[in-house]
């Protein structure tokens, strides 16, 4: 079990930083349920 | 493969910053929510006057009034460094002051929605009149103007929304239709100063390019606007109704949308249209989005720095076959984000990036500057969204590493060497890279630049259709000669059998 297991994550990406698939990418398998992941753009 | 030349480029400004304070979005939505804000009230003192904005140095070189090395070599911050006197007229276009602009939105509308009232309509004809590329046929559309009390009347009573100059009401846009939310005075207003602002730039470029408006074939037009009806929200050809104004009475044209990477779409797209003969010539450009103007505002207020959103963008690019003389988009070597691609920097940089290099033949450091988003960081740093265009080129000098064509430590130097400053606007699809075209093609046709890297990227997940965003990209780089000096299938053939022709007379003459 990782230390994210039973966890809720909300997840605000931007455009030209890492947006928030690429965040959904890297906590797959981690055991934490993704509840809000957006991405914004202030450009 | 033939490419497309780029024969001519326009860029202007629209220094409009009462229509910012009262239709942008940031301010218009606090108005709506909290009319007595501190924001509201403190917003008009951090707002650039025209004179500071024809003097601020990223908008000079929007307009090609300086170069990109003289932007650079500017002191900063540039907004407390202006230059020493204001200039109206670049390389590229204008800085237009807003009542003027006011005028324009007037002679673009063709459906009696805008009213100035008499007298400032008549004042705004006057220095229209003198305008380098505002000619007799466009400036009659300029209506005689309206009574201002009747002009109250369609703002009290019917939902027009009042147009500001100096601080007083000198006209409305009005709604057309009583229901119809597509056709509300907030859209109108939006799409007409999308409208006049291609307008103004499709009118420079043509200027710029010796040709006469009927000699335009096809527009395609890349701004992020809808226009329709509630039938058909989206129904579009934004374009047709610009080259109408302009005077192409022999062109008709399209919209591409794609968020702020439609001007790269769009240029590939109008650059294949002319590379294959189906259009004679392509006018791509795109005007300004109102609702952005002022959109970072309420951070610049809180840290007491100026709220410099109070210009539209607008561009048009001038597409021809490659005749061997001017610098051409390669068509061979096209940047695509495609669905599969993944989200990550890495994965959206190798698409639009490594991928057309591999595709070329080239390396990263074969291509001078890599143009991906331009937007002016005394904007975006404030307003913690960072600095743009540096964080695009880092991210592709990171890649070079990863690819072993650059050590980790000449990242640096890489960024400064292959990024660019930021110089435009916070409006969208503007800053996608485009607004350094104008500069790569002069750069290229005077052989200082060998290529140049043209990126632009699309927030396609804020129409809630999908997660994803998007990306293209292309390369400029000189004319390898041009379709004259390429040869058709058929002319293979002709020039085959005319040698072995002669061959064979020169064997008949040995015997």
């Amino acid at each position: 079990m990782g230390k994210l297991t039973g966890k809720k994550l909300i997840l605000l990406g931007e455009r030209d930083g890492v947006p928030s698939p690429a965040m959904e990418a890297c906590f797959a398998g981690s055991g934490a349920e993704v509840a809000f992941s957006a991405t914004q753009c202030f450009v | 493969m033939p490419n497309a030349a780029i024969k001519s480029t326009a860029y202007c400004l629209n220094h409009t910053p009462e229509l910012g304070f009262h239709y942008g979005t940031t301010p218009y939505l606090e108005r709506h929510d909290k009319p007595d804000s501190r924001f509201l009230a403190d917003l008009p003192r951090f707002i650039q006057s025209y004179g500071d904005a024809a003097r601020y140095a990223p908008n000079l070189a929007y307009i090609g009034a300086m170069t990109i090395g003289q932007l650079e070599k500017q002191p900063r911050p540039w907004h407390s460094n202006l230059a020493d006197a204001p200039t109206r007229f670049g390389k590229y276009g204008e800085i237009m002051p807003e009542d003027e602009f006011l005028g324009l939105l007037d002679i673009c509308d063709v459906f009696d929605l805008v009213w100035l009232e008499t007298g400032f309509a008549e004042s705004v004809r006057e220095k229209l009149l003198v305008h380098p590329v505002l000619d007799a046929e466009v400036l009659k559309r300029l209506k005689a103007g309206r009574a201002a009390a009747d002009i109250g009347g369609e703002i009290a009573n019917k939902g027009a929304l009042p147009l500001f100059f100096a601080g007083e009401v000198v006209g409305c846009c009005r709604r057309a239709h009583e229901v119809d939310e597509t056709l509300a005075s907030h859209v109108i207003l939006e799409n007409l100063a999308c409208k006049a602002g291609s307008v103004l730039a499709l009118l420079h470029l043509l200027k710029k390019a010796g040709m006469g408006p009927g000699e335009v074939d096809f527009l395609v037009e890349c701004s992020e606007e809808a226009v329709g009806d509630m039938n058909q929200r989206g129904g579009g050809n934004l374009a047709k109704s610009i080259a109408e104004i302009a005077g192409c009475v022999n062109a008709s044209g399209l919209d591409v949308r794609a968020f702020c990477a439609a001007p790269v779409n769009a240029l590939i797209t109008g650059a294949s249209l002319v590379a294959s003969g189906a259009r004679r010539n392509v006018v791509v450009l795109a005007g300004g989005a109102l609702p952005k103007l002022f959109m970072n505002s309420r951070d610049h207020v809180k840290k007491e720095h100026p709220a410099l959103e109070c210009c539209l963008g607008n561009f048009a690019v001038l597409l021809t076959p490659d005749d061997g003389t001017a610098p051409v988009i390669r068509l061979d070597a096209l940047g695509k984000h495609s669905v599969g691609a993944g989200a990550s920097p890495q994965a959206v940089t190798t698409a639009l990036v490594w991928d057309p290099l591999q595709k070329a033949g080239l390396d990263f450091a074969d291509v001078d500057k890599y143009a991906a988003e331009l937007q002016i960081p005394e904007i975006t740093l404030p307003a913690g969204a960072g600095d743009v265009p540096e964080a695009n080129a880092k991210m592709i000098a990171a890649l070079a590493v990863m690819k072993g064509q650059l050590e980790r430590a000449a990242i640096a130097d890489f960024v400064a060497s292959h990024g660019l400053v930021g110089f435009a606007h916070t409006q969208g699809h503007i800053p996608s890279g485009v607004p350094f075209l104008g500069h790569a093609v002069d750069a290229i046709a005077a052989g200082h630049m060998k290529r140049a890297m043209i990126i632009g990227k699309g927030s396609l997940f804020l129409a809630r259709m999908t997660g994803l965003s998007d990306g293209a990209s292309f390369l400029v780089e000189a004319s390898a000669g041009g379709q004259a000096g390429s040869l058709t299938r058929d002319e293979v053939k002709t020039v085959l059998l005319d040698a072995l022709a002669d061959l064979a007379d020169s064997l008949r003459n040995a015997e």
